[in-house]
């Protein structure tokens, strides 16, 4: 039954069975195919030797260059540690009005930053480091616990009401929810606010009178943390509300909604995270935003 | 050989076995191993088991798919390490059945995301992606918030767990729908229970910040702040980088 | 259908539906307060169709013994139907979620309708819904004329097909439902997976069976290809999913492995799943469509046997390489890429085994729109294979993890190479199905293979530009050897990459809508007449003529 034919195009016999119709050459496997065959084998049986490949029960080869992808990563940021520690040295080592004034270090600092800070901190106060509802903006003269290096340095260390042992904490109280304050009393105190930033229509005699009614009760409520001239109070962490920077919002809504729910903003620390030069780095980071926008 | 082939080509039975055979091989080397090589796992004394509120969002993390598009493993690469934290260990996702290494990373990495942002974060964000990081391409999950938690089959879902080795105490299958609501509401008397059964360390807080409710929010969040924060084994390797 | 059925396999069938009905209800009363209720009513109410569709045909008459003297091919025939709309569902699902990571709020607000939940339907639909169709009908159909013989019965061929279409719809419904696994290709729940395995034996007894009655002493390659895909993916797929469900009401499931072994038999299974899924099956397929279509003799039969070995051994190593450098043991590491090299070889002889049989056929290539699917078939299978050894070398796979050159590779591998042998194959095989002189229109074949072409390519280089930028921007070093960028700073890169993909998505899409019109018509429409020279078991084989011209429906022009 099994007839062998010759294929006319290529001159190879068939194998002389036929499928349906189909039938196949008994073309000899060509050599390149051996070739590469044993070329992979070899490569293989090579690595094998040089590198962990085999089990072996309970244990496996371990290969002769004694190979481990762990101590390896570990060399190499050894390696990349040391590298670096020609500048990195000279952040941990150099004051904050040192490395400012250094240009090379800057530059260093701005590279590093932009994505430690990227990775880390934009996810909260925006890639731009301008914030938004709920996150301080942090390229302003404004700030919650002081601006200096060493203020903004602590705080990226600690966080604000975060796990840390610690950490910075600050609240605002509920006002409304907690029944402290009425109704028309959160409204008079909010108009009062809104009145130190914004300043109310010449002869609006209801708002006028409402300003007038919210101080006494800015006064009696408020002044312990953002202090009698609502400048805030970097001590415990109390926004300064005559300004033009706002965490939460400044139309009337949002700030009766601050003082009706209070506030207690979060943000975690890096201590655990970041080690002690990238924090650095990154309170040089912020201090050179701050610097370019005033 | 092409000889022999010719033979066990006419033979359907002997050419099947032949292929289970050969196919067989290769598994049985790669995977077998790595139940008997003590190695393969390290040792953490200190790993602790998923909470009932931290496992049913580990399940809706599962059920929303979100491992299609972050991962849970960070590599034993030098840029992985410096961007993510230290590089996983085996041991670290021991209780995790099944593992969400995950295979793609349109989103970032997640394994070490437990306690990096507060809870309020992940709440925002999980609301809407968009309102704290406007380039991001992530779905919202607002619906989470507006969801209940379904409580009433944990304790079936800690026994199945254990059934394939899970170290679960039947006090803590006893009390796991009460743990569930504990771990979420810190005022309530329930939340000690959770603390006293899973350790000090433990986060009681009211994850999607309405305490009176118990969504699947709180569930997710709780998930999240813990991812790899079961055993610091990590942070104990020589290559935690200048931690 | 029900035609075609003795009256014994009507009064079994009916007794199957029945059975799987009550299962059904059980479950949806267990069930009544999880997701898997849903899935117990779905079942169900499926059943009860069936059983009303049985008993609307039960008195029709029973077919004549003379079907006997031909072969079987309605189970082929609803396959190729179901694939094609597999195709559909799945290349549009695909291309919405395209579009979903170039802006995000296309969901609707819906929960079903959110990326995590739609790109598993995607993956599932496209590979077991579209794939796993047109394996098991080009199967049968192979199976029988290379054996001359018929399939054992009327029932079981059907069977095979329709609860495997179940257990497809399962998959897919459940997702919707976020009833999953989690499992890569793996993820329907213990039941689904159960379910499969019935039907998985079934289709394997089948292929026994019919190899047992074949008349030809020889097995077809194209056979050892089937049967490999078959068998392996039985043990596969049982042992990726052991697992323990909650409770009976219940559809969630923990896996019996976790971890770090979890994750090493996710990849065995993983990685062959696309060896003796999407590789073997459809090797299957173009070993007998390809030299059927050219009519040409197979190039060497010697390389078919180097090839197939090769192939079966070295894939089940190589599964590792997809978890270069992560917390599995190195040496699991080594030997997944060190075996992944050794695959290129088996790979590429079967790859150029498929091309060097078109020798003495080009002509046939640059007329026939049907046989260029295939070629460029085979070319992209020879491109994805050398990628994924290349990707399959530690360092590269560094670079290459987590990125969209995965993608990009296993699109290659989806739109290049499966896709395009299918619809080739697809193009051959239904004119002879349905007994039709050729297909409704060459003219729309040549369509869709062009748009088919030039969406797999746009596809395949948007997504090596963007994987290539996004691996080399994750560990880029600035000068002060600190990362360059943060992870943000290359999602935004990505933005033009994933626009474009959507756009390559869209014509692939649109050429496989062009293909269900076009197959559509040629059933509803195309004159009568036959292009197959066998239709009838022939009680010796076909005259050999090698390269005799007719075996391939030649367009009228
Ligand atoms: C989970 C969100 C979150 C992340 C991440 C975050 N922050 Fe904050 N940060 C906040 C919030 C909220 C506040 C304000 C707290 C308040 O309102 O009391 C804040 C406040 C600050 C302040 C104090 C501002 C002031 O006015 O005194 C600094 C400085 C700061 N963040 C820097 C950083 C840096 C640097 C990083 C990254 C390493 C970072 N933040 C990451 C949420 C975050
Ligand atoms: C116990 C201290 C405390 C008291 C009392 C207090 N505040 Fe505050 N307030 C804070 C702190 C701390 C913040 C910043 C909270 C944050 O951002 O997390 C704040 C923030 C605010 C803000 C939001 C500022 C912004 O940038 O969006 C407003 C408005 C405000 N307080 C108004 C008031 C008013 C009106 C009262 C009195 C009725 C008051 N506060 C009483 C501590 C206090
Ligand atoms: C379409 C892909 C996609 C899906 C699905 C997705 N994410 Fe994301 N995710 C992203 C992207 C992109 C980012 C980075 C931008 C951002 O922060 O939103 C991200 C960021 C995150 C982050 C912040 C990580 C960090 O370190 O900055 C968390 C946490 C997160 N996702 C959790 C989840 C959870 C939980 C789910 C499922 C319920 C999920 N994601 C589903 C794409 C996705
Ligand atoms: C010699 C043959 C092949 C080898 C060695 C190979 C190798 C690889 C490698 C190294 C990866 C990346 C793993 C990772 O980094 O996560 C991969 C992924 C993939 N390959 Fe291949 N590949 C081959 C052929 C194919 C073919 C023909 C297809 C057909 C479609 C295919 C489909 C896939 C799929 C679907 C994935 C993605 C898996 C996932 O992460 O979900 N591969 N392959
Ligand atoms: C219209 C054509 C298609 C489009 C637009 C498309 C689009 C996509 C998208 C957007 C993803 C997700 C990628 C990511 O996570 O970043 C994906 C994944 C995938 N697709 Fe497709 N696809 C198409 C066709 C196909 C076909 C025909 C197949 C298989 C036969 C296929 C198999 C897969 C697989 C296996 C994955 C998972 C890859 C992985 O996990 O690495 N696709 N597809
Ligand atoms: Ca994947
Ligand atoms: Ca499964
Ligand atoms: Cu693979």
């Amino acid at each position: 039954m099994s007839v062998e034919q010759r294929d006319p195009h290529s001159g190879y016999l068939t194998t002389g069975h036929e499928w349906n119709g189909i039938t196949e050459l008994n073309t000899p496997v060509p050599r390149p195919v051996y070739v590469f065959l044993i070329l992979t084998v070899v490569f293989s049986v090579v690595y094998w030797v040089l590198m962990p490949a085999w089990p072996l029960g309970s244990s496996f080869t371990k290969g002769l260059l004694g190979a481990d992808d762990r101590a390896a990563l570990a060399r190499s940021i050894q390696q990349a540690t040391a590298t670096r520690s020609a500048w990195t040295d000279q952040i941990a080592g150099k004051s904050f009005a040192e490395i400012e004034a250094d240009p090379r270090l800057m530059a260093d600092v701005r590279r590093a930053g932009h994505t430690l800070f990227g990775d880390n901190c934009s996810v909260c106060h925006g890639r731009d480091a301008r914030g938004g509802k709920g996150f301080p903006n942090l390229t302003t003269s404004s700030w919650l616990w002081g601006g200096s290096p060493e203020a903004i340095a602590e705080t990226i260390r600690v966080g604000i009401n975060a796990p840390h042992a610690d950490s910075r904490v600050s609240q605002m109280p509920a006002f409304g929810r907690d029944g402290i304050l009425k109704r028309d009393e959160m409204e008079n105190v909010v108009a009062y606010v809104l009145s130190l930033s914004k300043p109310p229509a010449l002869g609006d005699k209801v708002a006028a009178e409402r300003i007038t009614a919210g101080k006494a009760v800015f006064a009696a409520n408020c002044v312990a943390c953002h202090g009698a001239e609502a400048k805030g109070n970097p001590e415990l962490g109390a926004p300064d509300l005559t300004d033009a920077h706002w965490i939460h919002g400044n139309d009337e809504n949002s700030i009766y909604a601050d003082v009706w729910g209070g506030l207690k903003g979060q943000m975690p620390g890096w201590e655990g995270r970041l080690t002690p030069i990238e924090r650095k780095i990154l309170v040089l980071y912020l201090i050179d935003l701050r610097s370019k926008r005033p | 050989m092409f000889g022999f082939h010719y033979k066990l080509e006419r033979k359907a039975i002997s050419f099947t076995l032949a292929i289970i055979f050969v196919a067989s091989i290769g598994g049985l080397v790669e995977i077998a191993p790595l139940f008997t090589i003590q190695q393969t796992v390290e040792e953490a004394p200190d790993m602790r088991v998923y909470t009932p509120l931290e496992l049913a969002g580990r399940n809706i993390y599962v059920r929303e798919g979100c491992y299609a598009c972050h991962s849970q493993m960070i590599r034993t690469l030098r840029d992985e390490v410096e961007r993510y934290g230290p590089y996983s260990l085996a041991v670290e996702s021991k209780y995790d059945h099944p593992m969400l290494w995950g295979s793609k990373r349109t989103g970032p990495d997640l394994a070490r995301v437990g306690g990096k942002y507060s809870d309020d974060w992940h709440l925002a964000h999980m609301i809407n992606p968009r309102d704290l990081v406007p380039q991001s391409i992530m779905p919202d999950y607002a619906r989470l918030l507006r969801t209940q938690l379904r409580t009433d089959d944990l304790g079936r879902h800690l026994k199945a767990m254990r059934a394939v080795g899970v170290p679960y105490t039947d006090e803590m299958i006893a009390n796991a729908a009460a743990d569930a609501k504990g771990q979420a509401t810190p005022d309530d008397p329930a939340a000690e229970g959770v603390t006293k059964r899973y350790g000090e360390a433990t986060n009681v807080r009211a994850f999607d910040g309405r305490p009176d409710q118990l969504t699947e929010m709180d569930a997710m969040i709780a998930y999240l702040q813990i991812l790899g924060r079961l055993t610091d084994a990590a942070y104990k390797t020589a290559a935690a980088p200048g931690r | 259908m029900i035609g075609q059925l003795t009256r014994t396999e009507r009064q079994i069938a009916l007794v199957i539906l029945i059975c799987v009905a009550a299962f059904g209800l059980a479950i949806a009363a267990a069930g009544k307060d999880d997701p898997i209720g849903a899935h117990g009513w779905l079942i169900m109410v499926l059943c009860i169709f069936g059983v009303f569709g049985v008993i609307s045909g039960y008195f029709a008459p029973e077919p004549s013994e003379e079907r006997l003297d031909s072969y079987y091919d309605e189970p082929s025939r609803v396959g190729i139907v179901l694939s094609m709309a597999w195709a559909a569902l799945g290349l549009f699902v695909g291309d919405w979620v395209a579009w979903l990571m170039v802006d995000p709020a296309l969901t609707f607000d819906a929960a079903w309708a959110s990326y995590g939940r739609l790109r598993p339907v995607h993956t599932t639909a496209v590979i077991f819904g579209f794939g796993g169709n047109a394996l098991i009908a080009t199967s049968f159909y192979v199976m029988q004329r290379t054996s001359r013989a018929r399939l054992p019965d009327q029932l079981s061929p059907l069977f095979v097909l329709l609860g495997y279409n179940l257990f497809c719809l399962l998959a897919v419904s459940g997702y919707l439902l976020g009833i999953t696994q989690s499992k890569e290709y793996a993820e329907p729940e213990w039941y689904a997976d159960l379910w499969l395995v019935i039907v998985w034996v079934t289709y394997f007894v089948v292929y026994l069976r019919t190899l047992a009655r074949r008349k030809e002493p020889h097995i077809y390659v194209a056979n050892w290809y089937y049967m490999a895909f078959i068998l392996v993916v039985a043990m596969l797929h049982i042992v990726n999913n052991l697992s323990v469900p909650v409770s009976f009401g219940s559809a969630k499931s923990y896996s019996l492995f976790s971890g770090v072994q979890d994750a090493m038999t996710q990849w065995w299974y993983g990685h062959n799943a696309v060896a003796f899924f999407l590789t073997a099956g459809f090797l299957g397929m173009l070993y007998y469509f390809l030299p059927k279509r050219a009519g040409r003799p197979l190039f060497s039969y010697r390389l078919s046997i180097i090839s197939f070995w090769g192939i079966t051994f070295l894939y089940m190593w190589a599964g590792s390489h997809h978890l270069h450098y992560t917390a599995l043991p190195q040496w699991v590491q080594t030997l997944g890429m060190t075996f992944s090299v050794m695959l290129l070889v088996p790979s590429w002889a079967s790859a150029a085994n498929a091309l060097l049989t078109l020798n003495g056929a080009w002509h046939r290539v640059r007329d026939d729109a049907t046989l260029r699917f295939m070629m460029v078939a085979a070319v992209f299978y020879g491109l994805s294979t050398f990628e994924g050894s290349f990707m399959a070398i530690r360092p590269v796979n560094a670079l290459s993890h987590y990125t969209d050159w995965t993608v990009g590779h296993v699109h290659a591998g989806a739109l290049g190479w499966v896709a395009m042998i299918t619809f080739g194959s697809i193009y051959a095989i239904v004119p002879w199905l349905w007994k039709r002189e050729r297909m409704h229109s060459d003219r729309l074949v040549e369509v869709h293979f062009w748009l088919a072409l030039a969406g797999t390519i746009i596809y395949v280089i948007a997504m090596w530009n963007s994987g290539i930028i996004q691996g080399l921007m994750w560990r880029t070093y600035s000068t002060s050897g600190t990362l360059a960028y943060s992870f943000v700073d290359s999602l935004i890169a990505m933005k033009p990459y994933y626009i474009a993909r959507a756009i390559g998505g869209l014509l692939f899409l649109i050429g496989g809508l062009v293909g269900c019109y076009n197959i559509w018509m040629t059933i509803r429409t195309a004159p009568r007449g036959v292009s197959e020279p066998s239709i009838a078991i022939p009680e010796a084989p076909l005259a050999v003529i090698p390269g005799r011209p007719g075996a391939a429906p030649q367009s009228a022009e």
